[in-house]
């Protein structure tokens, strides 16, 4: 049974990750840490006033780390990570995937029956690991649960788990199992029903054997909101149902409040498929990157957004997520041009219940600097909103 | 791939990233030899994507992040309002001196660049524009510095189709690149199925058309293929490496049956969606496989 939300109008929160601190990933990858690391520490131990974040500066000194003592570390980067988004003054945290390596090389690695196969370019020089399916998958152990409970003792607001979601898992992988017999002198009508076949196969034994028992392990620790993150659903177009039947296979029946993660694509191809995903309570999607950086709340200033109404429309009437920062961009939105967004999000959906706030995606291409700027004029933004709005 | 991760954090000097693109470089170029290419590459290895170098002799910071097709990968939406201006200066399209002649120069088609772009224009009036005063600029460059087959890249015909008024514009567009052009000039078409384009594809002024063979169907290139035939016939999207006898049974039909004035192997889009390793062991199978078609074609 799927759990509603209950939240306050113009809920803010994060999507997912954060940049990784140097003195992090130094320490993990057992590189030297030197003293502008040590600083960084420092400083945003201090600026955000992580309790007791003195141990951490002494733990760091004292190099080479044991695997424990690496693990340690793992957790206070989690915690200034958390205590970063809590002192932006967003309603809703994570730890921006501290702990993972990143959202599709952590879930596959926990699992059975993928193989690394190396990195490619997602954009810009940012490269993405990929790996291929060779065998049966199974969940080899949850892959979420050590974090969201240390996590649990140590965050003030509440929590939101983001999980990778099973279309993009088998997307962004190599199928060397279902389909691998591909001769190009027979039809290519052939072949191509072949290849969906085989990706159905795929993608539904990700949604069941990985993603689902996954979930069941998250929510038996006590996660309540567990954001499963989508960025490859809309990559083949003929494929939205599938994406949608893999998300209703990795959830249904589940005892929590699911929502999804969209972002860089074009979202009208959504509809019609996801007017059957009534268990997905809230759709948190990326439009900051296409609107213009002007103010005004009118549907020709705010050119990014115009989409939104289809999400207002559809029948079960979930929340937008509703994107205002380009994560891609070192442009700091002004708090104003945060409110306008928001207004005009209001205005198409009549009730500020059903808008939340949020970033296009996780902020792992920006500095921490500029990410809690931009999260810090966020909530600001909100809260402009919110007077221009009564709340 | 680290050096570039490196310098975005402030972490990598620029004179280290120039290393390491310089030893990725000589590392495909030596790649490209034992496989026994006929044209070599630079691998656009500094290129971050199709449209970047044109962008950047333009003077235009391209800002929207927009995906690729049906990939995971983005690029940066060229930015083209009011009057495009003439480059002057595409030294990024020309490859490095190191790498050996003859050489292959890769550039977005006009068809393609047009319908990419964020543009106030009329699109078929940009795809003329931008072939005279972009795409031939850098053509030019690129046959200066050394290329021999010019290979314009097509994947938004392949995947979206094209409207039958475009074809003229693409025609005359194409018209400005091939003429008087001292090299080979190739039109590809991949990420979709090219069939039902054949006709139109074989009429335009190029020396050779290509095609996605996982998207096309061999039955539908005909038998009358008075062009060059460029032929994906290995899977740049999948990391299973073809069976060699299979692909040389392709290549044989292809020469046997369609028989283009020229057949140039290939991958049917770019190797840049394949880690380096699993692109390296496709670059080798489409040199194995090319030359043991050519000893049986020849036999």
């Amino acid at each position: 049974m799927t759990v509603e939300l209950d939240h306050k109008p113009l809920l803010t929160h994060e999507v997912g990750s954060l940049d990784k601190p140097g003195w992090r990933v130094k320490a993990y990858a057992s590189k030297p840490l030197d003293d502008k690391d040590l600083e960084e520490a420092r400083a945003w131990g201090e600026r955000l006033t992580v309790p007791d974040y003195q141990k951490l500066l002494d733990l760091l000194r004292h190099a080479p780390f044991s695997k424990e003592q690496k693990a340690e570390i793992q957790r206070w980067s989690s915690l200034y990570a958390l205590r970063l988004e809590e002192s932006a003054g967003l309603d809703v945290v994570y730890d921006g995937e501290q702990q993972r390596t990143e959202m599709y090389d952590w879930a596959v690695n926990h699992t059975n029956g993928f193989e690394r196969r190396g990195s490619v370019r997602a954009f810009d020089n940012k490269y993405y690991s990929k790996a291929a399916v060779i065998g049966p998958i199974s969940l080899r152990e949850p892959f979420h649960n050590a974090e969201f409970s240390y996590l649990v003792s140590v965050a003030d607001a509440e929590l939101k788990v983001p999980v990778t979601g099973a279309y993009t898992i088998a997307d962004w992988s190599f199928d060397e199992r279902y389909d691998v017999d591909t001769d190009l002198r027979e039809p290519a009508v052939d072949r191509r029903r072949a290849r969906h076949a085989a990706r159905r196969d795929f993608v539904l034994e990700v949604s069941r054997n990985l993603i689902r028992p996954n979930l069941q392990a998250l929510i038996g620790v006590g996660a309540r909101w567990i954001q499963v993150d989508e960025p490859g659903a809309s990559t083949e177009a003929d494929e939205l149902d599938l994406f949608v039947d893999s998300f209703n296979a990795s959830v249904e029946g589940l005892d929590a409040t699911f929502s999804t993660h969209l972002c860089f694509s074009d979202y009208n191809l959504f509809f019609p498929a996801i007017e059957r995903m009534s268990q997905c309570r809230q759709y948190a999607v990326g439009f900051a990157n296409y609107d213009s950086r002007e103010l005004g709340t009118s549907e020709k200033a705010r050119p990014g957004y115009q989409v939104i109404k289809k999400f207002a429309d559809l029948p079960y009437k979930p929340a937008l997520g509703l994107g205002v920062l380009d994560i891609h961009s070192d442009f700091i939105e002004s708090p104003e041009l945060v409110r306008d967004r928001v207004l005009y999000a209001v205005k198409v959906f009549g009730d500020p219940k059903r808008i939340h706030v949020t970033p296009d995606c996780g902020l792992r291409t920006r500095s921490w600097t500029v990410a809690y700027e931009k999260l810090k004029n966020m909530t600001a933004g909100v809260e402009l909103a919110r007077k221009e709005l009564g709340l | 791939m680290a050096a570039t991760r490196g310098i975005d954090r402030g972490r990598v000097t620029a004179d280290a990233v120039d290393r390491a693109f310089s030893d990725d470089q000589a590392a495909f170029v030596r790649l490209q030899g034992k496989a026994g290419m006929d044209f070599f590459s630079d691998g656009l290895l500094k290129w971050q994507d199709i449209f970047r170098p044109l962008m950047g002799a333009l003077g235009v910071k391209p800002h929207t992040l927009i995906r690729w097709f049906d990939t995971n990968t983005f690029f940066r939406e060229p930015e083209l309002v009011g009057k495009v201006p003439t480059v002057t200066n595409p030294d990024g399209v020309v490859a490095a001196a190191s790498v050996p002649r003859p050489r292959v120069a890769t550039l977005p088609s006009p068809y393609m660049f047009s319908r990419a772009a964020h543009t106030d224009h009329d699109r078929n009036r940009l795809m003329v524009d931008l072939a005279h005063r972009v795409l031939r600029p850098a053509i030019d460059a690129a046959v200066a510095g050394g290329a021999e087959l010019i290979h314009l890249e097509d994947p938004w015909l392949g995947y979206f189709g094209i409207k039958p008024e475009d074809w003229a514009p693409l025609g005359e567009a194409l018209g400005i690149l091939h003429r008087d052009l001292k090299a080979t000039l190739a039109f590809h078409v991949y990420f979709g199925d090219a069939g039902p384009h054949i006709a139109q594809l074989l009429s335009l002024p190029v020396d050779a058309i290509g095609v996605d063979l996982t998207e096309t169907d061999v039955a539908e290139l005909g038998s009358s293929w008075d062009k060059g035939l460029v032929a994906g016939i290995i899977d740049g999207r999948t990391s299973i490496v073809e069976s060699l006898d299979n692909t040389v049974e392709v290549a044989r039909h292809l020469a046997d049956t369609v028989r283009p004035r020229n057949l140039y192997l290939t991958s049917n889009c770019e190797l840049g969606y394949l880690p380096t390793v699993v692109a390296e062991r496709k670059v080798l199978r489409l040199g194995e496989a090319a030359r043991k078609a050519r000893e049986l074609v020849s036999v």
